[in-house]
């Protein structure tokens, strides 16, 4: 498909003919942050956005998703897709998105992930403001970004918008688009490989060689319990992380203790008791006890263990949870970089 | 479990948590009444029982010698025992006088030598007798107690989160307090609240008390470098609600 311009001084007019035709979600202020939400005005987008506290996952994977509503005559479903466009996700969180696609649609497939990403149409755009711990540019970068249905990038003096599939073509008819320039996809090419150059950290080495050295530091229980010293074991780790995707159902019932409704809540494995299990008979036992044991757990899973499934490594590189983490310990580059220099 | 007896007791508190009980509104908390039978509430009755009872919802911290056969009355009338509020579960911010020694003149004045003033340390109840369930919180979250009493009449068991406050800050996407400049015990405190304090701005206190395994030394050292305390604010500040629990990890 052939990409189109829009100018700036008719790019608020896209925005409000969108929001008119679909709910419209795109990085909006939060207090010092940014957050996905729903727009209310055109001018609260913002596409200067360096990262957003949670990942856009958070559209189709709720943090707390109900899955049905039961009552004496028996339970129905409690999923309600809508139609939405998921307007100004970052490449990376496009990479991030695809890795859930693939992991939700394998076996059995998870409906309620599902129904609510076939309704939406995610628009992509480039990486205006670099956040403090993006290493976005070193994290398999030979996978690519895909499973979007439109590329925008700001250049000088509008947006170059690339439609890569019918949903995304079909977002053309809101605003006054002309076909881009071969020079304005250029510019926005430029912009796009440019950006790489400036993210802050960076992974030394390379998905294969990293997954490999990972691998064989499994067994050296003084490295995990030493990179885990001030682990709160707190979660936010894998509470902020666009790839994680683990979750917790809990059934509440209603004060009249016939009718509750059946809730999947976020999990996250560097929690104490995310591995605690039982062994029947009021005994338990968790398989993952020590903090260097779950904090090994995170690092394995993101760098090694879902490497064959998705053709590269299970994160993307947004630096949310070096951010995140208020003992700063769980930063990717650093771990890995340290595992990779001894 | 059939429209179970519950009754409430209290020892050394405000019995504010007792209050939230009755903060349901009445359309659910008369409905409420069709599945418990109440019968000893004093914020809200006036009748009491000598009888066996099935939930005993025991408020306020063990800090009198003379409360332990009160307590043991209770434990021994009850199926079931939930320390209910947070003096009830750690001894709550009553254990903050354990580390100090002039506390009475303090409070009381010249009235401090009266002899119904007189206290140990303020000890969670379980110090005194055995408890099955924790209701944390000061106050207690009203609608986790409701899931609570819920879960037991369902023969359930209760559902009592061991994961820090940070879980609920990030399911409701609350900018850290870190990230403004500020501090928070989120890390180390026992969610279960849905953590409405960050999301308006204010730290986490661990007013539930801490999780099972809280990184203190961790605290003290993100407290010093990431908020600025000095060295001896970082190491008192989880006192408020923890003093007992604190004590116990070092």
């Amino acid at each position: 498909m052939t990409a189109s311009f829009i100018k700036n001084s008719d790019f608020a007019a896209f925005l409000t003919a969108m929001m008119k035709a679909a709910p419209v979600y795109g990085p909006v202020a939060k207090r010092s942050r940014f957050a996905f939400a729903r727009l209310e005005a055109p001018e609260e987008l913002r596409l200067d956005y360096d990262v957003t506290i949670l990942p856009p996952k958070k559209l189709f994977f709720p943090p707390a998703q109900d899955l049905l509503r039961f009552d004496s005559d028996g339970f129905e479903a409690a999923l309600e897709p809508e139609e939405k466009i998921l307007f100004g996700v970052h490449f990376y969180d496009v990479k991030a998105i695809d890795q859930t696609d693939l992991l939700f649609a394998e076996r059995n497939c998870d409906i309620n992930y599902i129904a609510h990403r076939q309704t939406t149409t995610i628009v992509a755009s480039n990486v205006q403001t670099v956040s403090k711990r993006a290493f976005f540019a070193t994290v398999g970068a030979d996978v690519p970004a895909k499973g979007h249905d439109a590329a925008l990038t700001s250049i000088d003096d509008g947006y170059v918008f690339e439609p890569l599939t019918a949903r995304g073509e079909a977002l053309l008819k809101f605003g006054r688009f002309a076909p881009a320039t071969e020079a304005q996809c250029r510019g926005a090419d430029k912009v796009n490989a440019d950006v790489l150059a400036e993210c802050p950290e960076k992974l030394e080495h390379g998905t294969a060689a990293i997954a490999t050295k990972v691998r064989a530091a499994f067994k050296d229980e003084e490295l995990w319990s030493q990179l885990a010293a001030d682990c709160f074991s707190c979660g936010s780790c894998n509470t902020v992380c666009p790839t994680c995707y683990c979750f917790d159902v809990q059934d509440t019932w209603h004060v009249d203790q016939t009718s509750g409704k059946r809730t999947r809540y976020w999990d996250a494995c560097l929690t104490e008791d995310f591995a605690k299990i039982s062994l029947g008979e009021g005994a338990t036992e968790n398989f993952r006890d020590e903090r260097g044991e779950r904090f090994r757990h995170r690092l394995m899973r993101k760098a090694v263990y879902l490497n064959p499934k998705l053709g590269g490594p299970a994160c993307v590189g947004c630096g949310r949870c070096s951010a995140a983490c208020t003992a700063d310990i769980a930063d990717p580059t650093r771990i890995i970089n340290q595992i990779m220099a001894s | 479990m059939s429209r179970p007896k519950v009754a409430f007791f209290d020892f050394t508190c405000c019995e504010g948590c007792q209050i939230e009980f009755t903060n349901y509104g009445d359309v659910a908390f008369l409905e409420l009444l069709k599945h418990v039978d109440v019968v000893e509430f004093r914020e809200a009755m006036s009748e009491k029982t000598t009888d066996p009872i099935d939930i005993a919802l025991v408020e306020g911290s063990f800090t009198r010698e003379a409360d332990r056969a009160k307590l043991e009355s209770v434990r021994e009338r009850a199926k079931i025992v939930i320390a209910y509020g947070q003096c009830a579960t750690t001894a709550g911010i009553n254990a903050l006088k354990n580390h100090q020694n002039d506390y009475k003149e303090f409070v009381y004045g010249d009235d401090a030598g009266q002899a119904n003033l007189a206290s140990q340390k303020a000890l969670p109840i379980s110090a005194a007798i055995k408890v099955d369930y924790m209701a944390y919180g000061c106050p207690v979250n009203k609608y986790e107690v409701l899931q609570i009493i819920a879960h037991l009449l369902h023969g359930k068991e209760p559902v009592i989160p061991n994961y820090p406050v940070c879980v609920e800050c990030k399911r409701r996407e609350t900018v850290c307090r870190y990230d403004e400049a500020d501090h928070c015990m989120g890390q180390v405190a026992r969610a279960g609240c849905t953590a409405p304090c960050p999301a308006e701005g204010i730290p986490c206190e661990a007013c539930r008390g801490f999780v099972d395994q809280p990184n203190i030394r961790a605290l003290e050292k993100v407290l010093v470098e990431r908020a600025g305390f000095s060295q001896k604010r970082a190491a008192e500040k989880a006192l408020m609600f923890t003093a007992n629990s604190l004590e116990a990890t070092q």
